[in-house]
């Protein structure tokens, strides 16, 4: 069945609650609403205000209330109407939520999940892609799918863990693209990256949204005879090490790409992987495509400016080529 | 150095007006257009101390700011307030675990100068009525999560001296394993605990959220933490208590009024006169009780517990009190006006349950005290033996437990599985909907 992402997000949310009770969402505009981008339209009249819980505009007493009720065994699901609004629940999540197994033993099944990224002329705050804060937390996984089947699978898989899952929906991809997704239940690993093209000339790392502004680049340089592997890592915390050095080991050449900004950005500890696993495979500097070190401007020239673009990826990657 | 002259920095408080709240020059009102509110204050004492900053002046000239305290410092003792709801043999328990929080904190300040402890030490010196009375009015199946100052509730609740004595040295057999200090642990099996962190009021929202889980498993249980006029400061405390009610949720909050955040008095943390007055702006009911005095911490407590059990909502106890000591070991507190130490020592709230019980009551005799005191010191010698004797934590077991891996817990609903509360029975169908951003 063909679904948008968005759909496919809300399936997997809709068929968890369905077969499991303890499931429940909680977030700002969810219940009758169904949430500013109607990730959960009609899931009130389907399971009722108690499963379905409209909260005040508290980031914080959202993520909190979240894991209080993890610590009895419910799997809350709890929404940021955009993820750039999560820094108001920091403290929470870094102190309380995600040091909470490794302190004192207690698990912590819960799922904070909304829409991130640009492309959209949300402006400063309703554009971010804040994964890194969250990165660099031990004790949260960190999900950034590209695709429905991905974002379905692991929206159930997120829902299923023991642990504190950040779930990060591009709210570019919501409704653009569609993609298969089967009817039988299914999960994605989370912690294992995708190769969604192969190739032999040089690897492209990324995820989210930028897997398909790679596959339009790829499909460009395919009419230059450039072959691209593009390496979709679909969680970017855990990482999949293996993957992200099997895909250099085969190609010798990387361009990493993502949308936040460069500095302290993914890039970084990509390329450190690369340098610890796999540095005698490189033929070539490992290139970084990323926004800028600013905070991400409204206007939409300005937006694109700062934001990757397929005609980065192609000029990248035909420099990286003829090294 | 002897002090020449002071004069005060403000005419009336450090933060420059009354604290009753009322703006100077309010209009008056017809009756019908003015609410009332009640916050019912058990007290048998209410005391008019305030703090303001002032310049003193030293031998040779130099001006320094000071804390100084005014009002009546020579008001007499007010009695315990007779309880409600306490047996006898409750309210000696009680009184048992107020001597055990207070034994405790003194042997840990021994091993503290023995050079035992890895860090400082914190104390609930003054404050043991307040952590104990309101953890003995729990159920078995409620929740509780203390603060710095409640170490006192963790032996209510039924952990050992010896668990917070080994997370004070760091040790692998504290409940933490070493991986964090002072009473920063929790257990959600047995004791049902939410361990603390250091930032304040974010355990107000989790603990709101312990009830709302346990409420979707078809209970109603109660929520107890604590906050200090310091903690309460802090915005996700507005969030948590709020959240509370919104949801009539069974938290049950004792604000504990203890009139120093570290070194800065309550004058400046907040402008209400007292802050169970907050409840009012929460819709909720609050309280205020001497937090000196068990008895009227527990009927507060018990009387919250219950309403959280019928499911009727949260509930703000203010417990009024002093932080009888720095705020952590290192701390001498110098900036507290001597003479606050000297009112509030005189309203210590173990010598005088001690009397209560013991001269008014008669329910312990004089013997029956010196036993159970000698009995107290003998359960926290033992306590100090074994954490004394708890290896210290290899280096490698700082390493993993990150995650719940497979098979280490087991998550499953503590209060039995919700039962699917039918909505209309809305079968799915794809959303069409307009979305916020094209």
């Amino acid at each position: 069945m063909q679904l948008t992402y968005l759909e496919a997000i809300r399936q997997g949310i809709w068929e968890e609650m369905e077969q499991d009770p303890t499931v429940f969402c909680l977030g700002e505009d969810i219940g009758i609403y169904g949430g500013a981008f109607k990730v959960t339209d009609g899931f009130i009249d389907r399971f009722g205000p108690e499963r379905v819980i409209d909260t005040p505009i508290a980031e914080s007493a959202i993520v909190g209330a979240a894991f209080g009720a993890s610590l009895t065994g419910m799997r809350p699901v709890a929404e940021f109407q955009f993820m750039d609004f999560i820094g108001c629940a920091f403290n929470q999540i870094s102190n309380m939520v995600a040091k909470t197994h490794y302190l004192w033993g207690a698990p912590a099944p819960l799922v904070l999940r909304g829409p991130s990224g640009g492309y959209v002329h949300g402006g400063p705050f309703h554009s971010q892609n804040p994964e890194m804060w969250f990165v660099h937390n031990p004790g949260l996984k960190v999900i950034c799918p590209a695709t429905p089947y991905d974002a379905k699978g692991l929206m159930k898989a997120a829902i299923r863990d023991s642990n504190p899952c950040i779930f990060f929906e591009h709210k570019y991809l919501y409704r653009r693209i569609k993609g298969e997704v089967p009817a039988e239940d299914y999960v994605v690993p989370i912690g294992k990256a995708n190769i969604v093209r192969e190739g032999r000339d040089l690897s492209i790392i990324t995820y989210a949204a930028m897997v398909h502004t790679a596959l339009e680049a790829a499909e460009v340089l395919k009419s230059d005879g450039i072959e691209i592997e593009i390496l979709d890592l679909r969680t970017v915390s855990p990482l999949d090490r293996e993957a992200i050095a099997a895909t250099v080991k085969k190609t010798n050449k990387v361009i990493i790409l993502h949308e936040h900004s460069r500095t302290g950005g993914l890039a970084g500890e990509i390329a450190a992987i690369i340098n610890e696993e796999a540095f005698d495979h490189l033929d070539g500097p490992i290139v970084r495509i990323a926004g800028l070190d600013s905070a991400i401007p409204f206007s939409p020239p300005q937006e694109e400016h700062y934001l990757p673009q397929i005609g980065d990826v192609v000029r990248e990657a035909r420099r990286l080529k003829a090294y | 150095m002897s002090i020449k002259k002071t004069k005060s920095l403000t005419k009336q408080h450090s933060n420059g007006r009354s604290r009753n709240g009322s703006p100077p020059g309010a209009k008056t009102l017809a009756n019908s257009d003015l609410r009332t509110y009640s916050i019912p204050d058990y007290r048998l004492e209410h005391p008019d101390l305030t703090v303001r900053q002032a310049i003193e002046k030293d031998k040779d000239g130099t001006e320094r700011v000071r804390y100084e305290v005014g009002g009546n410092l020579d008001a007499p003792v007010p009695p315990i307030r007779d309880s409600k709801y306490l047996t006898k043999r409750q309210a000696v328990e009680i009184y048992r675990y107020m001597l055990l929080n207070r034994k405790m904190e003194v042997a840990l300040e021994n091993l503290y100068k023995q050079g035992k402890v890895v860090g400082g030490v914190y104390f609930g010196l003054g404050q043991e009525a307040c952590s104990c009375a309101s953890a003995y009015a729990l159920g078995k199946d409620d929740w509780f999560a203390p603060m710095i100052r409640n170490q006192g509730a963790l032996l209510v609740r039924g952990f050992g001296a010896s668990d917070t004595m080994m997370q004070y040295m760091a040790k692998a057999g504290s409940p933490t394993k070493g991986r964090d200090g002072t009473s920063h642990f929790g257990d959600i099996e047995k004791r049902n605990m939410v361990s603390p962190i250091s930032m304040l009021g974010d355990l107000i929202p989790v603990l709101s959220g312990v009830t709302l889980g346990a409420r979707l498993q078809g209970r109603n249980i109660a929520a107890l933490t604590w906050i200090g006029d310091g903690g309460q400061s802090t915005g996700v405390t507005y969030e948590g208590i709020n959240f509370a009610a919104v949801q009539n949720l069974g938290l049950v909050l004792v604000v504990e009024s203890n009139l120093w955040a570290y070194s800065t008095p309550s004058e400046m943390q907040y402008r209400v006169r007292d802050l169970a007055e907050r409840a009012i702006g929460y819709g909720m009911p609050g309280v205020i009780v001497d937090g000196t005095d068990a008895c009227q911490v527990y009927d507060a407590a018990r009387d919250a517990v219950e309403r959280a059990h019928r499911g009727e909502g949260p509930t703000l106890i203010e417990a009024k009190m002093m932080r009888m000591k720095g705020h952590a070991i290192h701390d001498a507190a110098a900036y507290v006006p001597k003479p606050m130490f000297e009112f509030w020592k005189k309203r210590d709230p173990i010598a005088r349950f001690e009397n209560h019980l013991v001269k008014e009551k008669k329910w312990l005799t004089a013997k029956e005290n010196t036993e159970l005191i000698a009995e107290i010191e003998r359960v926290i010698e033992a306590e100090r033996e074994i954490a004394v004797n708890s290896p210290m934590p290899t280096p490698e077991s700082a390493e993993g437990g990150v995650f719940c891996e497979e098979g280490c817990h087991e998550i499953k609903p503590k209060y039995g599985m919700p039962k699917e509360k039918k909505g209309t029975r809305a079968g799915y169908k794809q959303t069409e909907a307009a979305v916020h951003l094209k």
